[in-house]
Order: C-alpha cells, then structure tokens, then sequence
C-alpha cells in the first residue's frame, strides 16, 4: 500500500492505483484517479457514469454487469469504452473510487 | 533494448487471505493437512518428477520473472520448487504457519504455470504441476490469496466466475442480439437450441464487462452460417479459477457443467472463446481430474474456429487491418496445443502487416497474468509487472502498434505491462480485427 496525492489530500491506494477506502472518495479524487486512466477531463457523460457506479456500489456492494451500465446512464457499449479507454471495469470502476473487480480481469 | 521504468522501493505486500488464512494454522493441522495431501495426489506423477530433477539449472533461464530479475537465483524454477514442494517433502510435512505464507506467495504470485521451463528442462519434467501441487496443499490448509478466492467462491455460488445470476446472463445475450441488428438484419443468438453444431462458452468477464466480445461472435456465427447456440443455464462459463486456486471439488464441478450443458442440448461440438486457462482446463486438468481419455463433447479453441472459417471460405476478408501488429502465444494455446501456426494463418488473413516476436511460439515469453496470477488482484500487481520486463523488451522490439492476445489473461496483462512500461502499443483480441475485416453480404446489412 502506498500513499499519493490525490486532488491535494495524501490517500491510500493499493498496487494498483485503487482508493482503500470508499469513503474518502470525492470530486476532486475523482477527478485525480480519472488523470491516471486515460480520462484527461471529465465530461458531463463521464459523471454520470461515474456517480451511477458510485451510487450502484453503495446499495449492493459490487460493480454493475456492463448492460445495467449502458442501460442506466443511455451511454451506449461502444461510447462507454471511449470514454474509459481502460474499460469499465478497471478505468471506471477506479475513478469510481470502487476496489478492483474480481475475476480474469 | 531496455525499457524504462520507475523504481519503486520494495514493501511488504500484505494479503488478507494469506494472513488470516495462516493465522489459523497449527503445527499439527499443517502436518497432518500435507500429508493427507500427499497421499491423495496418489505420489508417483509428483514422486518421478522430485527426484528425478538433477538441479541442474538449466529451467531458470527459461522462466520470466528470473530474466527480469537479472538472474535473481530465488525467481529460477528449480528455485521456486526447491522453496516450496522440496521444503514440505523435506520436513516431512512439518513447517511453520510463516513458511506456508511464504511458499504460498511464491506459488500464487511468483508462477504462471506456463510451462516454458518445462520445454528447457533435459527430463521434461512438469514444473507446473509441481507447483500446482503446491497450491492444492495450501489451499487445502486455506491459505491462499483473497483475490483468487474470491473467484473460487464465485464458481462455487453461481458457477461462473463473476457472481452473475442467471437472469443477467440471458438479458445480456439479448441486448448484444437488439445493438447488433443495427448492423445485421435480424441478427440472432440462439439460446438453449437443440442439435446445434455449435455450442459456444465464454467466460464470465464477458457479460459483466466486455459484451462486444459476445456482439463479435454473434456477428461471426451470423455471417458464416453457424448453427450456433449458447445455453441459457449454468455452464456458459468455461472458465476455471479453482483450478488455479488448488480447489479441485470445485474445478470439476464447473467443467462438469460445461459439458452437461453441451450434452443437454445435443451439440456436435464446443467453440470457446479467446481464453488460454479455460482451454487448459478441458485439454489437461480437468478431464484428468475425471479420468476422462477425451472430452465428452469435442471441444476446440476460437483461434481453430477462425482458422477453419476463413479457409474453408465461409467468411470472406475485404478489409484487412492496417497498423502493425504483432501476436502474443499464449502458454495454453500455443505451447499447451500447438495452434501457433493457425493464429498465424488467421494474423495474416486479417492484418497487413503482421511482426511476429523472438521468440515466439511455443517459446514465447509468458505475459505474467496468467495461471491466476492476474487474479490475485491489486497487492501483487507490482510484483507482477517487475517480473515481466522481458516481456517488455520483446514487445518493445517488434515496432507494432497493437499486440493481439488471444487470451483474457494475457490481454489484460499485457495491457498492464504497456502502460507500466510505457510502451504506448494497446492489445485487442483477434475477434476485434476479425469483424471488421469480413465482408457482409448486402442482403445482411441492416438500413441505417
């Protein structure tokens, strides 16, 4: 575990660049965290996707299937690896301040 | 040609699972878990390989993380077997909770299990089930890391590897057939149909995340021809963590599903996708794990697929991909099934211009993800990317834009080790060139 500037305040990130804990997570850590996957600036789109996962990940404790993604935020499957170019589920999922998906991803 | 990258200080990395798991160990449940252990593998596979194995070294050049680490004696295969399967053997079973913790990392983290120093040893010998063997006893003395088990648990609930539920499954296929006919008039994708020829398994990444890759392959079967089908119940997933996590009961669970769900529907025949572990697992641990001599179901690999459509003509390439491009050979299609000359043949068919690595092959390097170790999650991700400058190198040496993996582990991986090194290419599966490179007949094309 490391610790690193993120959006002026020093924050806990595993080996992988992910937030430890949730609840320090904010615009400006996002915003941060989003420099470090391909996302030089968020977009209004970007948000939204973002604060949906957020918001998902809080009520059931794991990161949305994809097709619940796209459906929710109308950004469509295409759109949602431009946006994230690392993918939902690492670049999104970490700008999200969520922790890694498991899995063979 | 060296790659740059940052150093960063050596800390010690801390997983729950081998913490609590070795918390609760005792002496005598170590002693008596090993050798209970020992005794069920039945011994003479692990017995010939032990001693026939000469400690002559000659492994260690052939294993990634020892390359990396500049010949680092520890990171040498002979060396890993030594601190693991030789330290139980040799105190008969008796080590302390901290040497299990310890053989564990080595055994979870250090590992792909790719089997390229098998291919350098002078006996043969299967270092990879050497080391398989080795995680089996911790995972039988619950000690394995938190990641990777959490995909265990994942198998075991649902059997699949992403919790999916079998609702999210069958409204994800639905939604990829509904985007797609945007593209292909009347696109469909098949649930639960009878006597196909073809039943076709992904792994669970793919509804949760990547669902174009599930688009491709419909867009693929759509345009060939294919009788075609997925099952709509539990073995759509070929994958196959336990297998890695050591949990055998669970692996052959999960590959029986598999095939009972090609058995239930009548199928001539299973396409997997683009994956190397799931493949490893029907062609070499699960089937032993039955006793299986073949597979119930034939069973090939999406690169044979590809390689069969396009010489037998039932998809036609008109546009071929432009920028370079070079192929990574998974360890458990390539050297595990020897089908590196088809993924060439189908490379060349769909890329103008194609740059194979040195070595390449059967003796490509690994891209460290694989054989689980991907999976155990963001505490070894460093560790993995330190272990794997070689592979850097070799990328780096072939001037591509894009590196092709036909496999989810290596593809992942290899995205990691890009952005760790830098090395500004990005990896695509080939079923991402392929659907761009066949012609749709005008009759199949759907009105913008």
């Amino acid at each position: 575990m490391a610790k690193v500037n993120l959006g002026g305040v020093e924050i806990e990130v595993d080996e992988d660049g992910f937030i430890v804990d949730p609840n320090v997570w904010n615009e400006k850590v996002a915003q941060a965290l989003a420099s470090t996957e391909d996302v030089p600036n968020m977009s209004e789109e970007h948000w939204k996707v973002v604060k949906y996962l957020r918001d998902y990940y809080q009520k059931y404790n794991i990161a949305p299937m994809i097709r619940k993604m796209c459906k929710d935020t109308q950004v469509d499957l295409k759109h949602m690896y431009e946006l994230f170019p690392t993918g939902p589920a690492k670049g999104a999922c970490k700008i999200a301040g969520l922790p890694k998906p498991t899995g063979c991803v | 040609m060296a790659v740059a990258a940052e150093k960063k200080e050596v800390k010690k990395i801390i997983d729950l699972g081998l913490e609590e798991g070795a918390k609760k160990l005792t002496p005598e449940k170590i002693e008596i878990t090993i050798n209970n252990a020992l005794a069920a593998m039945g011994g003479a596979r692990l017995d010939a390989y032990v001693s026939t194995c000469i400690h002559c070294g000659l492994c260690s050049e052939a294993c990634h993380f020892y390359l990396s680490h500049d010949g680092d004696p520890h990171f040498s295969p002979v060396g890993k077997v030594k601190q693991t399967m030789w330290e139980i053997l040799k105190n008969k079973g008796r080590v302390s909770p901290d040497s299990v913790k310890k053989i564990a990392e080595i055994a979870y983290t250090e590992c792909n299990l790719c089997r390229r120093c098998s291919m350098y040893c002078p006996f043969g010998i299967d270092i990879a089930y050497i080391i398989s063997s080795v995680r089996r006893i911790c995972h039988l003395l619950g000690v394995t890391p938190q990641y990777l088990q959490d995909t265990a648990h994942s198998h075991a609930a649902t059997m699949n590897q992403m919790w999916l539920k079998q609702d999210e499954w069958i409204d994800t296929l639905f939604w990829q057939e509904d985007d797609y006919r945007r593209e292909i008039k009347n696109l469909t994708i098949p649930l639960d149909k009878e006597g196909a020829d073809i039943m076709y398994s992904v792994i669970g990444p793919e509804p949760k995340f990547l669902a174009m890759l599930i688009g491709n392959a419909a867009k693929i079967m759509n345009v060939a021809g294919i009788d075609w089908t997925f099952p709509s119940f539990d073995g759509w997933d070929n994958s196959d963590m336990a297998m890695f996590s050591g949990d055998q009961e669970i692996m052959g669970r999960v590959k029986r599903a598999h095939f009972e769900a090609a058995m239930r529907l009548k199928v001539k025949r299973i396409v997997m996708g683009e994956c190397g572990h799931a493949f490893r697992s029907v062609y070499d641990v699960g089937n032993r794990w039955f006793g299986w001599k073949m597979p119930p179901v034939p069973v090939i690999h999406a690169i044979q697929f590809y390689y069969e459509l396009i010489k037998e003509g039932r998809i036609k390439i008109v546009k071929k991909f432009k920028e370079p491009v070079t192929l990574h050979d998974p360890c458990n299609v390539m050297r595990g099934r020897g089908l590196g000359d088809m993924a060439r043949y189908v490379v060349n068919a769909i890329c103008e211009d194609f740059r194979d690595m040195s070595p390449n092959k059967e003796h490509n390097y690994c891209c460290a993800a694989g054989g689980g170790v991907i999976n155990c999650g963001p505490p070894w991700k460093l560790k993995r990317m330190e272990g794997n400058r070689v592979k850097a190198e070799q990328m780096k040496a072939t001037g591509a834009r894009v590196v092709i993996t036909p496999c989810h582990n290596c593809h992942s991986g290899i995205e990691d080790i890009i952005g760790y090194y830098k090395l500004g290419m990005h990896t695509k599966f080939i079923s991402d060139i392929l659907v761009d490179a066949i012609e749709v007949p005008e009759s199949m094309k759907a009105k913008k």
